[in-house]
Protein backbone atom coordinates (compact mmCIF):
# COMPACT_ATOMS: atom_id res chain seq x y z
CA UNK A 1 0.00 0.00 0.00
CA UNK A 2 2.60 2.21 0.92
CA UNK A 3 4.77 1.56 -1.95
CA UNK A 4 2.29 2.05 -4.16
CA UNK A 5 1.10 5.63 -2.92
CA UNK A 6 5.18 6.49 -2.91
CA UNK A 7 4.54 5.04 -6.87
CA UNK A 8 1.70 6.98 -7.27
CA UNK A 9 3.38 10.55 -5.26
CA UNK A 10 6.26 10.06 -7.56
CA UNK A 11 4.22 9.61 -10.81
CA UNK A 12 2.71 12.75 -10.14
CA UNK A 13 5.55 14.65 -9.15
CA UNK A 14 6.70 13.76 -12.26
CA UNK A 15 4.02 14.86 -14.27
CA UNK A 16 3.49 18.32 -12.47
CA UNK A 17 7.04 18.39 -13.45
CA UNK A 18 6.98 17.76 -16.91
CA UNK A 19 3.65 20.01 -17.78
CA UNK A 20 5.62 22.42 -15.36
CA UNK A 21 8.70 22.10 -18.29
CA UNK A 22 6.00 22.09 -21.30
CA UNK A 23 4.54 25.04 -19.49
CA UNK A 24 8.07 26.75 -19.47
CA UNK A 25 9.09 25.98 -22.65
CA UNK A 26 5.91 26.42 -24.55
CA UNK A 27 5.83 29.77 -26.53
CA UNK A 28 4.63 32.37 -24.71
CA UNK A 29 1.62 34.52 -26.31
CA UNK A 30 3.28 38.28 -26.01
CA UNK A 31 0.45 40.86 -24.55
CA UNK A 32 0.17 43.72 -26.85
CA UNK A 33 1.48 46.20 -24.27
CA UNK A 34 2.87 48.33 -27.75
CA UNK A 35 -0.52 48.29 -29.05
CA UNK A 36 -1.99 49.87 -25.38
CA UNK A 37 1.02 52.59 -25.37
CA UNK A 38 0.26 53.06 -29.45
CA UNK A 39 -3.84 53.51 -28.14
CA UNK A 40 -2.78 55.88 -25.28
CA UNK A 41 -1.00 57.37 -27.37
CA UNK A 42 -3.36 57.51 -29.99
CA UNK A 43 -6.07 59.17 -27.28
CA UNK A 44 -3.94 62.01 -25.89
CA UNK A 45 -3.05 63.31 -29.71
CA UNK A 46 -7.29 62.82 -30.39
CA UNK A 47 -7.43 64.74 -26.55
CA UNK A 48 -5.07 67.62 -28.03
CA UNK A 49 -6.59 68.19 -31.15
CA UNK A 50 -9.91 68.90 -29.11
CA UNK A 51 -11.83 65.87 -30.24
CA UNK A 52 -14.04 66.20 -26.78
CA UNK A 53 -15.53 69.50 -27.92
CA UNK A 54 -15.61 68.65 -32.03
CA UNK A 55 -15.65 65.04 -31.56
CA UNK A 56 -17.03 63.79 -28.73
CA UNK A 57 -18.83 60.35 -29.99
CA UNK A 58 -15.41 58.68 -31.45
CA UNK A 59 -13.41 60.40 -28.89
CA UNK A 60 -15.51 59.00 -25.76
CA UNK A 61 -15.75 55.20 -28.37
CA UNK A 62 -11.72 55.00 -28.48
CA UNK A 63 -11.70 55.78 -24.76
CA UNK A 64 -13.66 53.10 -23.93
CA UNK A 65 -12.28 50.64 -26.41
CA UNK A 66 -9.18 51.20 -24.85
CA UNK A 67 -10.75 50.44 -21.33
CA UNK A 68 -11.77 47.07 -22.97
CA UNK A 69 -8.55 46.53 -24.26
CA UNK A 70 -6.75 47.25 -21.58
CA UNK A 71 -8.80 45.25 -19.04
CA UNK A 72 -9.02 42.21 -21.68
CA UNK A 73 -5.02 42.27 -21.75
CA UNK A 74 -5.19 42.14 -17.95
CA UNK A 75 -7.34 39.07 -17.74
CA UNK A 76 -5.49 37.15 -20.00
CA UNK A 77 -2.55 38.18 -18.47
CA UNK A 78 -3.80 36.91 -14.89
CA UNK A 79 -4.25 33.50 -16.57
CA UNK A 80 -2.16 30.20 -16.83
CA UNK A 81 0.48 31.12 -19.74
CA UNK A 82 -0.98 28.19 -21.33
CA UNK A 83 -4.33 29.32 -21.83
CA UNK A 84 -3.38 33.13 -22.74
CA UNK A 85 -5.32 34.35 -25.59
CA UNK A 86 -4.78 38.24 -26.59
CA UNK A 87 -6.42 38.27 -30.00
CA UNK A 88 -9.54 40.16 -28.32
CA UNK A 89 -7.40 42.37 -26.56
CA UNK A 90 -5.12 43.26 -29.84
CA UNK A 91 -8.19 44.01 -32.04
CA UNK A 92 -9.46 46.21 -28.98
CA UNK A 93 -6.57 47.68 -28.97
CA UNK A 94 -6.32 48.01 -32.42
CA UNK A 95 -10.11 49.59 -32.74
CA UNK A 96 -9.20 52.06 -29.65
CA UNK A 97 -6.37 53.50 -31.61
CA UNK A 98 -8.21 53.65 -34.79
CA UNK A 99 -10.84 55.03 -33.85
CA UNK A 100 -8.82 57.38 -31.55
CA UNK A 101 -6.77 58.73 -34.67
CA UNK A 102 -9.67 59.25 -36.44
CA UNK A 103 -11.20 61.52 -34.04
CA UNK A 104 -8.37 62.88 -33.89
CA UNK A 105 -8.88 63.62 -37.73
CA UNK A 106 -12.58 64.58 -37.23
CA UNK A 107 -11.49 66.97 -34.32
CA UNK A 108 -8.92 68.52 -36.54
CA UNK A 109 -10.91 68.72 -40.26
CA UNK A 110 -13.55 70.60 -38.05
CA UNK A 111 -11.72 72.61 -36.42
CA UNK A 112 -10.17 73.52 -39.95
CA UNK A 113 -13.66 73.78 -41.37
CA UNK A 114 -15.13 75.71 -38.55
CA UNK A 115 -11.57 78.72 -39.03
CA UNK A 116 -12.08 78.84 -42.48
CA UNK A 117 -16.15 79.62 -42.27
CA UNK A 118 -15.65 81.88 -39.66
CA UNK A 119 -12.65 83.29 -41.72
CA UNK A 120 -14.85 83.73 -44.43
CA UNK A 121 -17.95 84.65 -42.88
CA UNK A 122 -15.68 87.60 -41.14
CA UNK A 123 -14.72 88.74 -44.48
CA UNK A 124 -17.74 88.95 -45.85
CA UNK A 125 -19.42 90.49 -42.77
CA UNK A 126 -15.85 93.24 -43.72
CA UNK A 127 -16.73 93.78 -47.80
CA UNK A 128 -20.71 94.15 -46.94
CA UNK A 129 -19.70 96.33 -43.72
CA UNK A 130 -17.84 98.67 -46.08
CA UNK A 131 -20.34 98.38 -48.71
CA UNK A 132 -23.22 99.60 -46.53
CA UNK A 133 -20.38 102.22 -45.19
CA UNK A 134 -20.29 103.42 -48.71
CA UNK A 135 -23.88 103.72 -49.04
CA UNK A 136 -24.83 105.37 -45.79
CA UNK A 137 -21.52 107.97 -46.41
CA UNK A 138 -23.10 108.31 -49.90
CA UNK A 139 -26.94 108.99 -48.98
CA UNK A 140 -28.20 111.01 -46.18
CA UNK A 141 -27.49 110.71 -42.45
CA UNK A 142 -29.83 108.19 -40.86
CA UNK A 143 -29.60 107.72 -37.68
CA UNK A 144 -30.68 104.17 -37.38
CA UNK A 145 -29.26 102.88 -39.86
CA UNK A 146 -26.07 104.14 -38.41
CA UNK A 147 -26.98 102.13 -35.19
CA UNK A 148 -27.34 99.30 -37.21
CA UNK A 149 -23.57 99.96 -38.44
CA UNK A 150 -22.33 100.17 -35.47
CA UNK A 151 -23.53 97.19 -34.19
CA UNK A 152 -22.40 95.20 -37.16
CA UNK A 153 -19.08 96.96 -37.07
CA UNK A 154 -18.64 95.99 -33.27
CA UNK A 155 -19.49 91.88 -33.72
CA UNK A 156 -16.75 91.73 -36.44
CA UNK A 157 -14.35 93.35 -34.30
CA UNK A 158 -15.15 90.34 -31.85
CA UNK A 159 -15.47 87.90 -34.22
CA UNK A 160 -11.88 88.93 -34.92
CA UNK A 161 -10.87 88.25 -31.65
CA UNK A 162 -13.08 85.31 -31.58
CA UNK A 163 -11.48 83.63 -34.38
CA UNK A 164 -8.06 84.96 -32.92
CA UNK A 165 -8.70 82.35 -29.37
CA UNK A 166 -9.97 79.43 -31.60
CA UNK A 167 -13.75 79.87 -30.48
CA UNK A 168 -14.72 79.76 -34.19
CA UNK A 169 -18.52 78.40 -33.59
CA UNK A 170 -18.94 81.82 -31.49
CA UNK A 171 -17.40 83.62 -33.91
CA UNK A 172 -19.95 82.29 -36.19
CA UNK A 173 -22.55 83.17 -34.43
CA UNK A 174 -21.61 86.70 -33.61
CA UNK A 175 -20.40 87.06 -37.39
CA UNK A 176 -24.36 85.92 -38.09
CA UNK A 177 -25.53 88.73 -35.58
CA UNK A 178 -23.37 91.30 -37.06
CA UNK A 179 -24.92 90.26 -40.62
CA UNK A 180 -28.30 90.20 -38.84
CA UNK A 181 -27.89 94.17 -38.18
CA UNK A 182 -26.81 94.63 -41.67
CA UNK A 183 -29.79 93.35 -43.22
CA UNK A 184 -31.73 95.53 -40.83
CA UNK A 185 -29.42 98.70 -42.01
CA UNK A 186 -30.44 97.58 -45.64
CA UNK A 187 -34.57 97.43 -44.54
CA UNK A 188 -34.35 101.05 -43.10
CA UNK A 189 -32.43 102.13 -46.48
CA UNK A 190 -35.53 100.42 -48.58
CA UNK A 191 -37.90 102.07 -46.43
CA UNK A 192 -36.11 104.96 -46.98
CA UNK A 193 -35.93 104.45 -50.65
CA UNK A 194 -39.47 103.54 -51.04
CA UNK A 195 -40.89 106.72 -48.82
CA UNK A 196 -39.09 108.47 -51.69
CA UNK A 197 -40.21 106.73 -54.29
CA UNK A 198 -43.54 107.87 -52.75
CA UNK A 199 -43.16 111.39 -52.18
CA UNK A 200 -40.87 112.20 -54.68
CA UNK A 201 -44.35 113.38 -56.83
CA UNK A 202 -45.19 116.04 -54.07
CA UNK A 203 -41.11 116.96 -54.30
CA UNK A 204 -41.52 117.54 -58.07
CA UNK A 205 -44.69 119.40 -57.75
CA UNK A 206 -42.76 121.73 -55.02
CA UNK A 207 -40.19 122.44 -57.03
CA UNK A 208 -42.17 123.01 -60.24
CA UNK A 209 -44.62 125.51 -58.36
CA UNK A 210 -41.64 127.19 -57.13
CA UNK A 211 -39.68 127.82 -60.33
CA UNK A 212 -43.08 128.41 -61.72
CA UNK A 213 -43.91 131.32 -59.14
CA UNK A 214 -40.24 132.54 -60.23
CA UNK A 215 -40.79 132.21 -63.85
CA UNK A 216 -44.18 134.25 -63.35
CA UNK A 217 -43.00 137.10 -61.20
CA UNK A 218 -39.46 137.48 -61.85
CA UNK A 219 -37.83 137.05 -58.71
CA UNK A 220 -35.29 135.01 -56.78
CA UNK A 221 -36.21 131.79 -55.34
CA UNK A 222 -34.26 129.30 -53.25
CA UNK A 223 -34.24 125.45 -54.10
CA UNK A 224 -32.27 123.28 -51.32
CA UNK A 225 -31.89 119.67 -52.92
CA UNK A 226 -30.90 117.53 -49.48
CA UNK A 227 -29.89 114.32 -51.90
CA UNK A 228 -27.16 116.25 -53.25
CA UNK A 229 -26.59 118.84 -50.70
CA UNK A 230 -27.23 121.62 -52.98
CA UNK A 231 -28.84 124.68 -52.75
CA UNK A 232 -30.06 126.40 -55.37
CA UNK A 233 -30.99 130.23 -56.08
CA UNK A 234 -33.06 130.42 -59.28
CA UNK A 235 -34.28 133.93 -60.78
CA UNK A 236 -37.13 134.19 -62.92
CA UNK A 237 -37.31 130.35 -62.97
CA UNK A 238 -33.36 130.00 -64.39
CA UNK A 239 -30.50 128.87 -62.26
CA UNK A 240 -28.33 131.59 -61.25
CA UNK A 241 -26.11 129.88 -58.83
CA UNK A 242 -24.98 126.59 -56.91
CA UNK A 243 -24.03 126.19 -53.11
CA UNK A 244 -22.68 123.10 -51.09
CA UNK A 245 -24.64 123.20 -48.19
CA UNK A 246 -24.20 121.27 -44.72
CA UNK A 247 -27.88 120.07 -43.22
CA UNK A 248 -29.11 118.24 -40.39
CA UNK A 249 -27.40 116.04 -38.50
CA UNK A 250 -30.58 113.02 -38.94
CA UNK A 251 -30.81 114.37 -42.51
CA UNK A 252 -31.99 111.54 -43.97
CA UNK A 253 -35.50 112.22 -42.14
CA UNK A 254 -38.44 115.19 -42.83
CA UNK A 255 -38.17 117.22 -39.56
CA UNK A 256 -41.14 116.25 -37.11
CA UNK A 257 -40.42 117.77 -33.74
CA UNK A 258 -37.46 119.58 -31.95
CA UNK A 259 -34.26 118.18 -31.43
CA UNK A 260 -34.52 115.54 -34.25
CA UNK A 261 -31.83 116.58 -36.25
CA UNK A 262 -33.93 116.54 -39.57
CA UNK A 263 -34.01 119.47 -41.94
CA UNK A 264 -37.43 120.14 -42.53
CA UNK A 265 -38.86 119.37 -45.93
CA UNK A 266 -41.60 121.73 -47.69
CA UNK A 267 -42.28 125.45 -48.93
CA UNK A 268 -40.88 127.47 -46.94
CA UNK A 269 -39.94 131.39 -47.64
CA UNK A 270 -38.00 133.99 -45.94
CA UNK A 271 -39.31 135.88 -42.85
CA UNK A 272 -36.30 137.45 -41.37
CA UNK A 273 -32.83 138.37 -43.09
CA UNK A 274 -29.57 138.82 -40.48
CA UNK A 275 -26.82 140.35 -41.59
CA UNK A 276 -25.26 140.55 -37.84
CA UNK A 277 -25.89 139.06 -35.25
CA UNK A 278 -26.34 135.40 -36.02
CA UNK A 279 -24.32 133.28 -34.76
CA UNK A 280 -23.29 131.05 -37.41
CA UNK A 281 -22.08 134.48 -39.59
CA UNK A 282 -25.43 135.69 -41.61
CA UNK A 283 -28.89 133.66 -41.72
CA UNK A 284 -31.87 133.87 -43.53
CA UNK A 285 -34.65 132.71 -40.99
CA UNK A 286 -37.69 130.37 -42.71
CA UNK A 287 -41.02 130.40 -41.85
CA UNK A 288 -40.93 126.46 -40.14
CA UNK A 289 -43.29 125.51 -39.32
CA UNK A 290 -45.55 126.00 -42.03
CA UNK A 291 -49.03 125.02 -41.64
CA UNK A 292 -48.38 121.74 -43.50
CA UNK A 293 -45.57 121.12 -40.76
CA UNK A 294 -48.21 122.34 -37.49
CA UNK A 295 -51.02 119.78 -39.13
CA UNK A 296 -48.49 116.45 -39.50
CA UNK A 297 -47.31 117.34 -36.29
CA UNK A 298 -50.81 117.09 -34.65
CA UNK A 299 -51.39 114.28 -36.48
CA UNK A 300 -48.28 112.84 -35.25
CA UNK A 301 -48.85 113.35 -31.50
CA UNK A 302 -52.57 112.07 -32.03
CA UNK A 303 -51.49 109.18 -33.21
CA UNK A 304 -49.03 108.67 -30.95
CA UNK A 305 -45.93 108.17 -33.37
CA UNK A 306 -44.11 111.40 -31.53
CA UNK A 307 -44.38 112.12 -27.31
CA UNK A 308 -47.80 114.12 -26.24
CA UNK A 309 -44.48 116.34 -24.93
CA UNK A 310 -42.85 116.79 -28.16
CA UNK A 311 -42.18 120.24 -29.25
CA UNK A 312 -42.21 121.26 -32.76
CA UNK A 313 -38.78 123.44 -32.71
CA UNK A 314 -38.21 126.45 -35.32
CA UNK A 315 -35.37 128.52 -36.21
CA UNK A 316 -34.63 126.76 -39.08
CA UNK A 317 -32.49 129.54 -41.38
CA UNK A 318 -29.96 128.94 -43.64
CA UNK A 319 -26.91 130.47 -42.14
CA UNK A 320 -23.14 130.61 -42.62
CA UNK A 321 -20.12 128.43 -41.24
CA UNK A 322 -21.06 125.53 -43.70
CA UNK A 323 -18.56 123.48 -45.69
CA UNK A 324 -17.55 121.23 -43.33
CA UNK A 325 -18.46 118.79 -45.61
CA UNK A 326 -20.40 116.70 -43.19
CA UNK A 327 -24.12 117.21 -41.77
CA UNK A 328 -23.86 118.89 -38.55
CA UNK A 329 -26.77 121.30 -38.17
CA UNK A 330 -29.98 120.72 -35.97
CA UNK A 331 -32.06 121.08 -38.97
CA UNK A 332 -30.46 124.61 -40.86
CA UNK A 333 -28.71 124.39 -44.22
CA UNK A 334 -25.40 125.91 -43.58
CA UNK A 335 -23.08 127.63 -46.67
CA UNK A 336 -19.90 128.80 -46.55
CA UNK A 337 -19.47 132.24 -45.02
CA UNK A 338 -18.26 133.91 -48.95
CA UNK A 339 -21.86 131.86 -50.12
CA UNK A 340 -23.82 133.80 -47.44
CA UNK A 341 -22.16 137.12 -48.86
CA UNK A 342 -23.26 136.01 -52.18
CA UNK A 343 -27.04 134.50 -51.58
CA UNK A 344 -27.60 137.51 -48.98
CA UNK A 345 -27.18 139.80 -52.30
CA UNK A 346 -30.70 138.59 -53.75
CA UNK A 347 -33.15 137.20 -51.24
CA UNK A 348 -35.38 139.58 -49.30
CA UNK A 349 -37.69 138.57 -46.89
CA UNK A 350 -40.54 136.70 -48.86
CA UNK A 351 -38.36 134.81 -51.06
CA UNK A 352 -39.80 131.59 -51.32
CA UNK A 353 -36.86 128.51 -50.21
CA UNK A 354 -38.42 125.13 -50.95
CA UNK A 355 -36.88 122.33 -49.35
CA UNK A 356 -36.98 118.36 -50.77
CA UNK A 357 -35.41 115.48 -50.01
CA UNK A 358 -34.48 114.71 -53.45
CA UNK A 359 -35.22 116.36 -56.98
CA UNK A 360 -35.67 114.91 -60.23
CA UNK A 361 -36.07 117.87 -62.01
CA UNK A 362 -34.26 121.22 -63.07
CA UNK A 363 -32.59 122.88 -61.42
CA UNK B 1 -2.52 7.26 6.03
CA UNK B 2 -6.48 8.20 4.92
CA UNK B 3 -5.93 10.66 7.92
CA UNK B 4 -2.91 12.03 6.43
CA UNK B 5 -3.90 12.35 2.80
CA UNK B 6 -7.26 14.08 4.60
CA UNK B 7 -5.10 16.80 6.34
CA UNK B 8 -3.20 17.19 3.38
CA UNK B 9 -6.81 18.20 1.15
CA UNK B 10 -8.47 20.09 4.38
CA UNK B 11 -4.69 22.36 4.59
CA UNK B 12 -5.24 22.91 0.27
CA UNK B 13 -8.90 23.99 0.46
CA UNK B 14 -8.27 26.49 3.45
CA UNK B 15 -5.15 28.01 1.57
CA UNK B 16 -7.01 28.24 -0.97
CA UNK B 17 -10.30 29.92 0.61
CA UNK B 18 -7.65 31.86 2.45
CA UNK B 19 -5.50 32.91 -0.43
CA UNK B 20 -8.95 33.90 -2.34
CA UNK B 21 -8.81 37.57 -1.80
CA UNK B 22 -12.59 39.69 -1.93
CA UNK B 23 -12.56 41.84 -4.35
CA UNK B 24 -12.22 45.53 -4.06
CA UNK B 25 -15.98 46.34 -4.64
CA UNK B 26 -15.90 48.69 -2.42
CA UNK B 27 -13.11 50.74 -3.56
CA UNK B 28 -14.03 50.34 -6.88
CA UNK B 29 -17.20 52.20 -6.34
CA UNK B 30 -15.48 55.32 -4.06
CA UNK B 31 -13.26 55.65 -7.34
CA UNK B 32 -16.04 55.37 -9.69
CA UNK B 33 -18.24 57.84 -8.23
CA UNK B 34 -14.75 60.19 -7.30
CA UNK B 35 -14.41 60.50 -11.04
CA UNK B 36 -18.17 61.31 -11.87
CA UNK B 37 -17.43 64.05 -9.67
CA UNK B 38 -14.63 64.83 -11.67
CA UNK B 39 -16.59 64.82 -14.54
CA UNK B 40 -19.57 67.11 -13.11
CA UNK B 41 -16.53 69.43 -12.14
CA UNK B 42 -16.28 69.81 -15.40
CA UNK B 43 -12.41 68.41 -14.87
CA UNK B 44 -11.74 67.16 -18.72
CA UNK B 45 -11.92 71.24 -19.30
CA UNK B 46 -10.20 72.72 -16.16
CA UNK B 47 -8.12 70.31 -15.27
CA UNK B 48 -7.27 67.61 -18.37
CA UNK B 49 -4.18 66.74 -17.11
CA UNK B 50 -5.34 65.65 -13.58
CA UNK B 51 -8.37 64.22 -15.11
CA UNK B 52 -6.39 62.33 -17.11
CA UNK B 53 -3.90 61.24 -14.60
CA UNK B 54 -7.05 59.70 -12.47
CA UNK B 55 -8.46 57.99 -15.12
CA UNK B 56 -5.05 56.45 -16.66
CA UNK B 57 -4.33 55.22 -12.60
CA UNK B 58 -8.49 53.88 -12.54
CA UNK B 59 -8.30 52.24 -15.83
CA UNK B 60 -4.69 50.28 -14.84
CA UNK B 61 -6.85 49.76 -11.44
CA UNK B 62 -9.28 47.98 -13.31
CA UNK B 63 -6.72 46.29 -15.51
CA UNK B 64 -5.06 45.22 -12.26
CA UNK B 65 -8.35 43.78 -10.87
CA UNK B 66 -8.72 41.74 -14.21
CA UNK B 67 -5.67 40.30 -14.08
CA UNK B 68 -6.27 39.27 -10.35
CA UNK B 69 -10.05 38.16 -11.52
CA UNK B 70 -7.95 35.66 -14.39
CA UNK B 71 -5.58 34.25 -11.73
CA UNK B 72 -6.12 30.90 -10.21
CA UNK B 73 -7.86 31.69 -7.08
CA UNK B 74 -4.61 30.14 -4.96
CA UNK B 75 -2.88 33.09 -6.44
CA UNK B 76 -5.35 35.95 -6.44
CA UNK B 77 -4.21 39.13 -4.81
CA UNK B 78 -6.14 42.45 -5.28
CA UNK B 79 -3.53 44.23 -3.25
CA UNK B 80 -2.20 46.13 -6.38
CA UNK B 81 -5.29 47.02 -7.41
CA UNK B 82 -6.76 48.29 -4.21
CA UNK B 83 -3.74 50.21 -3.92
CA UNK B 84 -4.75 51.70 -7.61
CA UNK B 85 -7.93 52.37 -6.85
CA UNK B 86 -7.48 54.42 -3.46
CA UNK B 87 -5.16 56.43 -5.79
CA UNK B 88 -7.37 57.27 -8.44
CA UNK B 89 -9.78 57.72 -6.33
CA UNK B 90 -7.47 60.49 -4.49
CA UNK B 91 -6.18 61.93 -8.08
CA UNK B 92 -9.64 62.30 -9.08
CA UNK B 93 -10.68 64.19 -6.12
CA UNK B 94 -7.96 66.61 -6.65
CA UNK B 95 -8.76 66.85 -9.90
CA UNK B 96 -12.25 67.78 -9.15
CA UNK B 97 -10.79 70.36 -6.57
CA UNK B 98 -8.32 71.51 -9.36
CA UNK B 99 -11.08 71.84 -11.82
CA UNK B 100 -13.45 73.85 -9.02
CA UNK B 101 -10.46 76.13 -8.37
CA UNK B 102 -9.59 76.82 -12.18
CA UNK B 103 -13.59 77.27 -12.94
CA UNK B 104 -13.59 80.11 -9.84
CA UNK B 105 -10.29 81.65 -11.09
CA UNK B 106 -11.76 82.05 -14.67
CA UNK B 107 -14.98 82.89 -13.10
CA UNK B 108 -13.52 85.62 -10.85
CA UNK B 109 -11.39 87.04 -13.70
CA UNK B 110 -14.66 87.38 -16.02
CA UNK B 111 -16.21 88.80 -12.65
CA UNK B 112 -14.05 91.58 -12.19
CA UNK B 113 -14.37 92.06 -16.05
CA UNK B 114 -17.78 92.80 -15.32
CA UNK B 115 -16.87 95.29 -13.03
CA UNK B 116 -14.23 96.70 -15.32
CA UNK B 117 -16.69 97.16 -18.17
CA UNK B 118 -19.78 98.56 -16.30
CA UNK B 119 -17.66 100.56 -14.78
CA UNK B 120 -15.78 102.48 -18.34
CA UNK B 121 -19.51 101.81 -19.51
CA UNK B 122 -20.87 103.73 -17.07
CA UNK B 123 -18.16 106.61 -17.40
CA UNK B 124 -18.68 106.43 -21.58
CA UNK B 125 -22.69 106.87 -20.46
CA UNK B 126 -22.05 109.82 -18.17
CA UNK B 127 -19.67 111.52 -20.34
CA UNK B 128 -22.33 111.26 -23.13
CA UNK B 129 -24.73 112.43 -20.70
CA UNK B 130 -22.44 115.21 -19.65
CA UNK B 131 -21.50 116.23 -23.18
CA UNK B 132 -21.58 119.77 -24.28
CA UNK B 133 -24.54 119.82 -27.42
CA UNK B 134 -24.79 122.54 -29.47
CA UNK B 135 -23.96 122.43 -33.19
CA UNK B 136 -21.42 120.52 -34.47
CA UNK B 137 -20.90 118.25 -31.47
CA UNK B 138 -24.72 116.83 -31.49
CA UNK B 139 -24.28 115.01 -34.45
CA UNK B 140 -20.95 113.50 -32.93
CA UNK B 141 -22.75 112.84 -29.43
CA UNK B 142 -25.47 111.13 -31.54
CA UNK B 143 -23.17 108.65 -33.20
CA UNK B 144 -21.09 108.19 -30.48
CA UNK B 145 -24.14 107.15 -28.21
CA UNK B 146 -25.15 104.79 -31.70
CA UNK B 147 -21.85 103.34 -30.48
CA UNK B 148 -22.35 103.36 -27.33
CA UNK B 149 -25.53 101.26 -27.27
CA UNK B 150 -24.24 98.72 -29.88
CA UNK B 151 -21.31 98.18 -27.00
CA UNK B 152 -24.19 98.12 -24.30
CA UNK B 153 -25.96 95.13 -26.12
CA UNK B 154 -22.46 93.22 -26.24
CA UNK B 155 -21.88 93.63 -22.51
CA UNK B 156 -25.51 92.04 -22.27
CA UNK B 157 -24.58 89.26 -25.20
CA UNK B 158 -21.28 88.55 -22.58
CA UNK B 159 -24.02 88.16 -19.70
CA UNK B 160 -25.89 85.63 -21.19
CA UNK B 161 -22.95 83.70 -22.23
CA UNK B 162 -21.11 84.24 -18.25
CA UNK B 163 -24.69 82.36 -17.20
CA UNK B 164 -24.69 80.03 -19.34
CA UNK B 165 -21.09 79.01 -18.25
CA UNK B 166 -19.23 79.75 -21.15
CA UNK B 167 -16.14 81.70 -19.71
CA UNK B 168 -13.70 82.05 -22.29
CA UNK B 169 -16.37 83.80 -24.94
CA UNK B 170 -17.67 86.09 -22.16
CA UNK B 171 -13.96 87.45 -21.14
CA UNK B 172 -13.32 87.94 -24.95
CA UNK B 173 -16.52 89.78 -25.32
CA UNK B 174 -15.81 92.17 -22.42
CA UNK B 175 -12.27 92.67 -23.70
CA UNK B 176 -13.82 93.92 -27.09
CA UNK B 177 -16.33 96.12 -24.79
CA UNK B 178 -13.90 97.58 -22.10
CA UNK B 179 -11.86 98.75 -25.09
CA UNK B 180 -14.83 100.12 -27.06
CA UNK B 181 -16.65 101.95 -24.55
CA UNK B 182 -12.51 103.49 -24.09
CA UNK B 183 -12.98 104.45 -27.76
CA UNK B 184 -16.49 105.78 -27.06
CA UNK B 185 -15.18 108.50 -24.28
CA UNK B 186 -12.06 108.79 -26.31
CA UNK B 187 -14.44 110.29 -28.72
CA UNK B 188 -16.81 112.28 -26.31
CA UNK B 189 -13.15 114.45 -24.97
CA UNK B 190 -12.71 114.64 -28.76
CA UNK B 191 -16.20 116.18 -29.05
CA UNK B 192 -16.03 118.11 -26.20
CA UNK B 193 -12.38 119.54 -27.14
CA UNK B 194 -14.06 120.16 -30.56
CA UNK B 195 -16.92 122.53 -28.56
CA UNK B 196 -14.51 124.22 -26.22
CA UNK B 197 -12.34 125.34 -28.98
CA UNK B 198 -15.41 126.90 -30.99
Amino acid sequence: MCSRFRFLLVAVLIVILFSGLVVLFLPRPHPPTASLENAKLAFDQAAKADALRYAEQPYRMAEELMQKGWREMARQNGRLALFRNYEIAESLLTLAIRTAKEAAFQAQERNRYLDSLARSESADLQSELWLCRKILDGSLVNFKAERHWSLADLSLKMSEVLIDRGEYEEACQTIAKGKESLRRLIDLLAADTDDEAQKIGIWRLWVQETLAQSRRKGTYAVIVDKSVHKTYLVRAGKLVQTYNCDLGYNSARHKILAGDGATPEGKYRVTAVKSRGSKYYKALLLNYPNELDKERFEENKNKGIISSHAQIGGFIEIHGEGGKNKDWTEGCVALTNSEMDHIMQYVTVGTPVTIVRRSDLWP
Amino acid sequence: MFKRVAVVWAVFALLTMVSCGKAPEEEMQKANTAIEVTRTAEAEDYAPDAYRMAMDTLNAAMAAKEEADGKFSLFRSYGKSKELLVRAEALANQAATEAQAEKERVKGEVTNLFTQAKAVLDSADMAVKKAPRGKGTKADIELIKNDLAATTSSYEEAKSDFDAGKYAVAKTKLEVVIQKARSVSEEIAKAAAKKTRR
